[in-house]
């Protein structure tokens, strides 16, 4: 039964008003960089869970390729121990366990061999033969950006690209970084789309993953009392906040070459700012959704001079210093830190998104590195009064606390009636709990982003002119912040909340960073 | 065949293996006429308190749930605990057992804490003799504002009290497995007028839906999606209501699409525990095989075990296009995604069970 697209035209009719979640195809999914942290502590753990909660096909299979040279056997056998420690569904089920490792299988082999790809070719033929995968694949690229143009070329070479219009899928996923700047971003996405198709490619932005982050939009998008409210003649300014109290961990030599900028801001910090900003899209689906988003961007504001930079940028690097009580070391002292480097571990900035909603209203954000603690979130400050009818200074203006993490929720502060006699008011929080509120438990962001992959729906993923559009916005600051000219991060201690320049930057506005 | 499945005819959605999470344990009250609901928010909050200050209570619903006597509702036990607890709710168990002689009142309070909160407030009030009549007002009374009110029950609404629960609620859950097919005609009828009825028998197809429904989705499959002809459905032991809302849903999606619906085999064997829950056994009744013609191609959606497989066979020698395993339909889990919905009709649950119901004549005896 060959497939024509002719027959796409004709409605499914038992699609309509259906309660149940399909399941995706039988489909295998490859791992590059199968022996990494990725793969090891997020991927094969969400599949599994996916197998737990019986979102996968039976029909599936996994197949682990990298350098090192290892057995199927103790390839299954590392998987199993990961999935034992990293799992969010514990113990592990046996005889779940049993099916799914039985369509574990690995490649080892240089990424720049061609026989390498003929031997993953091979497995997954014969994962079709004994699983059903039914040449279905989902390749996912658990690797450094500078794999990216030959796993493409190979994948190619070997006949592993089917078109995008085959009865038999073939996706690929993009781990972040996408690109360096601008124009790596740019060459970046002309390298994957010489090879595949848009509706192939799925870049991954695991914050989008996150239940939280999603409800922002049934939050903007399901309440009527939000939205008429949710503009410049309401809002006062936005902050929104992605801290850790972790520093680079290990990950020097990336952070390096990324710093918070790359890592942080370019992407995860972006992508909230889109969703608070954006307009409500025509429908659902990933074509309106990801259009709503690239309108956000294209109306931000980009830097143009090094004033404008100098103006509403503050960057900041950690010295030593103490998080809960411990001593830790400044970014100059971590393992693979280039002496005298420069990269930035914090960013405050000021943003303007130039559109008829919200013209005028600034948008702060910041994000670092040992900060106090681990805390991200948005909060949408409200107008002043225009009068106080209770004397100066009695009341804060409203503000609306969605937290992505940790605690998951949203918080409306608002002024309430100290008990007693006289009018005196006070700023009181309504707070709604995700954690508690529902009890059912969460699916981890990387579950929910696999399975979107595997059903084929982008909702979730960044497109190729959004990934751009936010390259245009970091390159802005990027451009200036690494020329030699540009005066070093500013020093701030771990556990501190950022160097003195950022508080400024608001204070000069009048304004001043939520207490977290 | 219907006399062994009416066996099951009254009973209330059974246990199934629902975790119970920090239970808290209970407090009793008796009562020598009439219930004291001060007494009872009282016990409420002693119950909430225990081991400290109460922790913050959510609820997102009323979860109200009636049985006529107390083995049924420790049967239904676990699956309220753990539907009220991924929905977090304030239950309300009414337990009326009028044929008793002798008074009697009762209520036993509890809660169940997860994660730093109260998920699930639990007031069991239980009855005896002509003291029944005390049940339904003292419910009412004891229901959190604002709140949307969900009635469970497994067997046919007795008398006035299951009358007047049906009417204030927002959204009623039965299970239509549980009863002979026939009474899919009351239910139809009731669903008629409006009533916004939800069906754990519903939920359990809800794979058999979703496999169609992808299978006529793989894009070398689309062709056939214009041209299906007949469906044929084939329960374990006896034709059961799920076979039947199967069959009407697809004769309520697709026109002029001829059908046959037969009983095959026998039910599965009661399965032993796993670290996971596993999908139940095939019950008596239940979908075994869903059989699609559509010239030239045959799709045959078939269930062996915990898994469901989609067979495709045209001009060829046919194929496995795709196998699913079943999630694990315990009572609870179905009863929490009944509460997905918590308001209103579910249209296309009524079109079926409204076409499900036509084709009772055709049910073999």
């Amino acid at each position: 039964m060959p497939y024509t697209s002719e027959h796409d035209e004709i409605p499914n009719p038992l699609r309509a008003g259906l309660r149940a979640e399909s399941i995706p195809e039988p489909c295998a999914v490859v791992i590059f960089g199968a022996t990494g942290d990725l793969a090891h502590r997020k991927l094969v753990p969400a599949l599994y869970n996916l197998a737990v909660t019986g979102h996968l096909p039976a029909a599936f299979g996994i197949v682990g390729m990298a350098k090192s040279e290892l057995a199927q056997h103790d390839f299954v056998r590392g998987m199993r121990e990961s999935v034992g420690k990293f799992s969010r569904t514990k113990p592990i089920d046996g005889e779940i366990w049993a099916d799914f490792a039985n369509g574990m299988r690995y490649v080892s082999g240089s990424f720049d061999d061609p026989n390498a790809f003929a031997r993953l070719r091979a497995a997954l033929e014969e994962l079709d033969k004994s699983r059903g995968t039914r040449g279905n694949r989902l390749f996912y690229f658990a690797t450094p950006p500078s794999a990216f143009p030959t796993l493409l070329k190979q994948l190619k070479g070997a006949g592993l690209i089917n078109p995008p219009n085959d009865s038999r899928f073939t996706r690929v996923v993009i781990e972040k970084p996408f690109g360096h700047d601008l124009a790596s971003g740019r060459a970046l996405n002309r390298l994957v789309l010489e090879t595949c198709d848009e509706r192939q490619v799925f870049r991954i932005d695991h914050y989008l993953g996150k239940e939280t982050v999603q409800n922002l939009l049934v939050f903007r998008f399901a309440n009527s009392i939000f939205e008429p409210i949710w503009n410049r003649r309401f809002v006062d300014h936005v902050q929104i906040t992605a801290c850790e109290d972790l520093g680079v961990e290990g990950r020097a030599r990336y952070y390096e070459e990324a710093g918070i900028l790359r890592d942080m801001i370019q992407n995860h910090v972006l992508q909230l700012l889109c969703l608070t900003s954006m307009e409500p899209p025509v429908a659902f689906d990933a074509d309106a959704v990801r259009e709503e988003k690239t309108k956000v961007l294209r109306a931000v504001e980009a830097f143009e001079t090094p004033e404008q930079v100098a103006r509403n940028v503050v960057l900041g690097q950690y010295t030593a210093g103490s998080i809960g009580g411990k001593d830790v070391p400044g970014y100059h002292e971590e393992k693979d830190v280039a002496p005298g480097s420069r990269t930035p571990t914090f960013v405050g900035l000021r943003l303007s998104v130039r559109s008829w909603r919200w013209d005028g209203v600034p948008f702060y954000l910041r994000s670092g590195k040992r900060m106090p603690k681990r805390a991200t979130e948005i909060a949408v400050h409200f107008q002043p009064l225009p009068h106080s009818l209770f004397g100066e200074g009695a009341t804060q203006p409203n503000e609306l606390v969605i937290r992505v993490q940790p605690e998951e929720g949203i918080a409306l502060r608002f002024s309430a009636k100290v008990p007693g006699e006289r009018y005196r008011p006070r700023t009181v929080s309504m707070d709604f709990r995700y954690g508690s509120t529902f009890g059912a438990v969460a699916p981890e962001a990387y579950e929910r982003l696999l399975l979107d992959a595997m059903r084929g729906d982008q909702t979730l993923f960044t497109r190729r002119d959004e990934v751009e559009a936010a390259w245009k916005i970091a390159d802005s600051i990027l451009k200036v912040a690494e020329s030699p000219e540009s005066p070093p991060p500013n020093p701030y201690r771990a556990g501190t909340w950022g160097p003195p320049e950022a508080d400024q930057l608001l204070a000069q506005d009048g304004r001043a960073w939520r207490r977290l | 065949m219907e006399a062994v499945v009416s066996e099951n005819f009254g009973e209330p959605i059974s246990a199934g293996a629902a975790p119970r999470t920090g239970d808290s344990g209970e407090l009793v009250l008796r009562f020598d006429s009439g219930f004291d609901l001060g007494r009872i928010e009282r016990l409420l909050q002693e119950t909430r308190e225990r081991g400290g200050r109460a922790p913050e209570s959510v609820c997102t619903l009323n979860l109200i749930a009636v049985y006529f006597n107390e083995q049924q509702y420790e049967k239904a036990r676990a699956a309220l605990e753990m539907a009220g607890t991924i929905h977090p709710s304030r239950l309300i168990v009414m337990i009326g057992d009028a044929p008793v002689e002798q008074e009697s009142l009762t209520v036993r309070a509890s809660v169940v804490r997860s994660g730093g909160a109260i998920t699930l407030e639990r007031l069991v009030l239980s009855a005896t003799g002509r003291a029944v009549r005390h049940l339904e007002s003292a419910m009412t009374n004891l229901l959190r504002p604002d709140l949307p009110r969900v009635v469970v029950f497994g067997g046919r609404p007795h008398g006035d009290l299951m009358k007047r629960a049906v009417e204030m609620a927002d959204r009623i859950v039965i299970d239509s497995g549980a009863r002979p097919p026939g009474y899919l005609a009351e239910t139809a009828s009731l669903l008629a007028k409006g009533a916004p009825i939800g069906d754990l028998a519903w939920a359990r197809i809800f794979p058999w839906q979703a496999l169609a429904a992808d299978t006529l989705d793989l894009p070398n499959l689309r062709e056939h999606r214009g041209n299906i002809r007949k469906a044929r459905v084939a329960c374990a032991g006896a034709v059961g209501a799920e076979g039947l809302l199967l069959l009407g849903w697809l004769q309520s999606r697709i026109k002029r699409l001829e059908i046959q619906i037969q009983a095959e085999g026998e039910p599965e064997p009661e399965d032993t525990g796993t670290a996971t829950p596993r999908a139940a056994p095939m019950g008596l009744g239940q979908v075994k095989l869903l059989e699609l013609t559509a010239p030239p191609a045959t799709f045959t959606l078939r269930r062996d075990k915990g898994i469901l497989y989609a067979d495709v066979k045209g001009d060829d020698d046919g194929y496995c296009a795709n196998r699913v395993r079943l999630p694990a339909d315990t009572p609870g889990r179905l009863l929490a995604l009944e509460l997905n919905l918590l308001y209103g009709v579910d249209e296309l649950y009524a079109q079926a069970a409204q076409a499900a119901a036509r084709l009772l004549p055709q049910v073999p005896r």
